[in-house]
């Protein structure tokens, strides 16, 4: 590589995230931080015992944040759902289809490998395997939000819950009672927390590789590359 | 809903209950004609027994509140009681421990529930009955015939499918316990099952289920009213039963035939121990400091959470006491196939194991050594990028000039 001045000049910003689609993740990434804290301590809580119990909501206060953030997640969920299938700007649904570009999949696989020093060229907004993994964190936000909804209106046939109880029950039945549906809900939230490590590494590997600002961008919305010769 | 609205609704609803009440009056009369004469009167069986009028009427409030029907039902609820052991009922029993049958027989001293049950026409019941051999056969045939079509059906137990159903078969006939449920079922006025093996197969079924066991509902493809539980609570039958005299139909179910007013909410939403739930005040070890303030049983691996039951509030042993109040935690067992779906019994739901058998582990181990692996390989990628990208200025300059 040459001079770092001269690299910088050469490079022009281009704009990559719109502003919904940057809310929309900090968003996500705020409620899935708390959601997986909140839902660590209801899975595996420490007990308080200094205190009179009148006194102490710790369970309590956890399960409000969690079903909080749940909510919210759940709404995040159904908000993406609609900017990629009626937003007019860059969010469409058929940028997830990057990875049938077979040819771009495998030259991305070696270049992740370090084989090959090729960069392919997206013709998506996303990576051939990005849009994979991206499909996938969308499964189990899908899967984690259904489980838990069940677990949040087990028992109760009324309020906004109750709306969804004629599907929410049969399925929790198909599951085969709370406690399997419990344990799905624990076993993806450990899914979440593998994806957290890839997304991050890959997003500071971008970042520091390409030089484009990929981990910024999803601050300010704008990518810089290089220049064409 | 506001006050205006809060009286019309409450006119519709003592209307409602008003017109049940009425088709109730109906009915009774219907099947006291109907119904087979008692062996003996059921008040005088009371008084035998030292239960006074008093209490029989208290024992009705309850009954009431059970079956979550207002208290002007207390009449029709005496009124059935007292018409219970007139109802002709056939008490089979297939793939189980007779538990059920103990948990309902045996107390220390005898209320309402234990006198319906005691008193209750067995037309013919395995563990109780005097026949045996050819003798039991033919009673079991004569009830049928005799009362067909008015019988209520009571199945306690699994069936066994396995090996053509060869793993149970009962009687001199050698008939399986699925052709004997078959046979019994096509003439009965109303089947219930009595337990979480007659309902869901129980510990028969739990992995690796060798006899391949069934719950009656699944084996014989049929409606049945599931008193789920290990042992359930007989609270649950003699108010299913009492519903069916009352109404002459039986309670309404939710998807596994459990009667909600029984088995509509979770054994956590009523629990007395709930506010040290939430407090966060948890038992860490049996007898512990937390143990012995009566603290949540969450962290010992209680299934309340998971269970839908109404054993807080009905309690077991004359209204004595239950698991939670008794120091352990809910087993879970009023949930289908509870052994394989709430084990660990002891230990919470994220000490569940993962993976295939033979080789599986906890889900906590194994995915925070996933973990750990992730974190390794994404640490040894950005090392090997490290090498590979910002390698000696010759081999860069090499790619440069090839380009």
């Amino acid at each position: 590589m040459e001079n770092k001045d001269t690299a910088m000049e050469k490079r022009i910003p281009v704009r990559e995230w719109t502003v919904p689609i940057r809310v929309h993740h900090w968003a996500m990434a705020i409620s899935i931080f708390f959601l997986i804290v909140t839902g660590w301590y209801i899975a595996d809580p420490f007990g308080v015992s200094s205190g009179e119990t009148v006194h102490k909501f710790l369970m309590g206060e956890m399960r409000y944040y969690h079903l909080l953030f749940g909510i919210i997640l759940t709404m995040l969920f159904v908000w993406r759902m609609y900017m990629g299938f009626f937003a007019r700007f860059h969010a469409n649904w058929k940028n997830f289809l990057a990875f049938t570009d077979w040819k771009n999949f495998v030259k991305q696989i070696k270049f992740y490998l370090l084989v090959s020093n090729e960069r392919p060229e997206h013709v998506y907004l996303y990576g051939p395997l990005q849009a994979l993994s991206y499909i996938g964190l969308f499964v189990m936000i899908f899967f984690i939000v259904i489980t838990g909804l069940i677990l949040t209106g087990a028992g109760y046939d009324h309020g906004l819950l109750g709306l969804a109880a004629w599907i929410l029950t049969p399925l929790e039945r198909l599951m085969g009672g709370l406690a399997v549906v419990r344990y799905v809900h624990h076993i993806l939230t450990w899914l979440f927390v593998l994806f957290i490590i890839v997304h991050i590494y890959m997003a500071f590997w971008y970042d520091i590789v390409f030089k484009e600002g990929t981990v910024s961008s999803m601050i300010n919305g704008v990518v810089f590359k290089a220049k064409e010769h | 809903m506001g006050g205006t609205n809060g009286s019309g609704n409450r006119r519709t609803v003592e209307k409602q209950y008003r017109e049940l009440m009425e088709y109730c009056q109906v009915h009774l009369d219907q099947i006291e004609e109907t119904l087979p004469e008692p062996r003996e009167s059921f008040q005088e069986g009371l008084a035998a027994r030292g239960i006074s009028r008093r209490e029989f009427v208290k024992w009705t409030s309850f009954i009431t509140g059970v079956l979550m029907l207002p208290p002007m039902f207390r009449p029709m609820v005496a009124r059935a009681a007292e018409n219970f052991n007139r109802l002709p009922v056939i008490w089979l029993n297939f793939a189980e421990c007779t538990g059920c049958s103990e948990a309902f027989l045996r107390s220390s001293y005898p209320n309402v529930d234990d006198i319906l049950l005691d008193t209750i026409s067995l037309e013919y019941h395995e563990t109780l009955m005097a026949a045996s051999g050819k003798q039991a056969e033919e009673n079991f045939k004569k009830a049928m015939t005799d009362f067909e079509g008015q019988y209520i059906l009571v199945f306690e137990g699994a069936i066994p499918e396995g090996m053509d159903g060869k793993y149970l078969r009962i009687g001199s006939e050698g008939k399986t316990s699925k052709e004997i449920g078959t046979e019994a079922a096509s003439k009965a006025a109303a089947v219930i099952c009595i337990g979480s093996c007659s309902s869901f197969g129980n510990v028969q079924a739990a992995k690796p289920n060798p006899t391949d066991a069934k719950g009656i509902r699944e084996s014989l493809g049929i409606r049945t009213i599931n008193i789920a539980g290990c042992p359930p609570n007989p609270v649950n039958f003699v108010g299913t039963v009492l519903h069916f005299l009352m109404f002459g139909a039986l309670p309404p179910t939710d998807s596994l035939g459990r009667p909600l007013f029984a088995y509509g909410k979770r054994i956590h939403d009523y629990c007395e121990r709930r506010s040290h739930y939430d407090a966060g005040e948890y038992v860490e070890e049996w007898g512990d400091a937390g143990a012995k303030r009566g603290w949540c049983l969450y962290k010992m691996g209680c299934k309340g959470p998971y269970t839908y039951a109404n054993c807080g509030k009905v309690r077991y042993n004359d209204g004595t006491s239950w698991p939670i109040m008794g120091g352990h935690g809910c087993m879970g067992c009023y949930e289908p196939g509870f052994w394989d779906t709430m084990a660990p019994l002891e230990k919470p739901i994220s000490d569940q194991a993962i993976g295939v058998e033979g080789v599986e582990s906890k889900v906590n181990t194994v995915f925070a050594t996933l973990a750990g692996l992730t974190v390794a390989g994404v640490a040894a990628h950005a090392a090997a990028s490290a090498i590979k990208r910002h390698g000696p200025e010759e081999e860069t300059k090499k790619k440069a000039e090839k380009k």
